[in-house]
């Protein structure tokens, strides 16, 4: 799991700070004694630095914990939240228009259309790594990963709104032609990393009279 | 939008419907990486562990591609074209907050 070898990575920080803060003072009292008193406050930025990174480090430590069980408690519930609205605002453009507005086939068969242009909208989703823990246990037993599904196809719909409403704004009656892309934001080599994919719909408005 | 500043029609259909094309003018192409600064990326990073929308990545892709297509209509019409037809949008991760968005498609000229 990447998000233990985080965990351990910021735990050797904090010791390896901690050692140096304790070691630094007395080189520093060393290299005064020895005469050359002026030269102990060359360590003060490397002090100052120290101090700084443990108490970044003690901090993400302290909150990570806690974003975690926040995403606990209200991940699923924000997740359900959106598919709900998403839901409302396709059915509120469904029925202005009387039909969905997009579709993926080639516009050919049309004659009377007056103009044409590209639309496009996309949306960069990512599961909480509550839900990543989910996926990890999931993964152990295979089958269907029910939660990550169930993210990028609410990030779907998203988007898929957002190049209806784009479309409307701009004044188009129809999107046609319409592709789907769905590509992730971190390398799938890197370990670690934002988790998200971004999921972007293009497609070509048409105007007809 | 681009395309109606520019005065270039930009169509990701093979044809434009209504429009009789006359001459190819072959592949044009337009790309760009960008990435956020390092604070959005820490605040993206922490929004990341509670899930959901990341919006300033959001925001970062659109401006993006809206590069990347801008590049390539410019390059159309440094070919003489009026309209680019069949465009495609490929994505590739560079590194984690860095992408490359390309934008391709064929520069035609129309009646």
């Amino acid at each position: 799991m990447p998000k233990y070898n985080l965990m351990i990575r910021y735990l050797n920080l904090v010791s390896i700070f901690s050692i140096l803060i304790l070691t630094l003072p007395t080189i520093a009292a060393q290299a005064s004694s020895d005469g050359s008193g002026g030269d102990s406050l060359c360590f003060l930025p490397i002090l100052i630095f120290g101090f700084l990174a443990v108490i970044f480090s003690l901090i993400w430590g302290l909150m990570y914990p806690t974003l975690l069980i926040w995403g606990l408690m209200f991940s699923g519930k924000n997740l359900d939240k959106m598919i709900i609205n998403t839901n409302e605002r396709e059915q509120l453009v469904i029925s202005k228009f009387g039909k969905d507005t997009l579709s993926n086939i080639d516009g050919g068969f049309r004659k009377d259309v007056t103009s044409s242009g590209i639309v496009w909208a996309g949306a960069v989703y990512g599961p909480s790594h509550w839900h990543l823990l989910r996926g990890f246990i999931n993964n152990i037993f295979g089958g269907s990963i029910d939660i990550f599904q169930k993210v990028i196809s609410a990030g779907r719909a998203e988007s898929m709104q957002r190049l209806r409403e784009i479309a409307m704004e701009e004044g188009w009656d129809e999107v046609i032609n319409v592709r789907i892309d769905t590509s992730p934001m971190t390398p799938a080599s890197h370990k670690k990393g934002l988790k998200a994919v971004e999921i972007f719909a293009y497609g070509t408005g048409i105007k007809y009279n | 939008m681009v395309q109606q500043i520019q005065g270039i029609i930009v169509v990701n259909t093979e044809t434009i419907p209504g429009k009789l094309i006359t001459e190819s003018l072959g592949v044009v192409s337009g790309s760009t990486v960008r990435a956020k600064n390092i604070g959005r990326d820490f605040t993206q990073g922490l929004k990341n562990i509670l899930g959901g929308e990341l919006h300033k990545y959001t925001e970062l892709l659109e401006e993006s591609r809206a590069e990347a297509l801008s590049r390539m209509v410019s390059d159309a019409m440094s070919r003489g074209a009026n309209a680019i037809v069949n465009v495609r949008f490929a994505t590739s991760a560079v590194t984690a907050g860095a992408a490359e968005l390309f934008a391709y498609g064929t520069a035609v000229k129309i009646e």
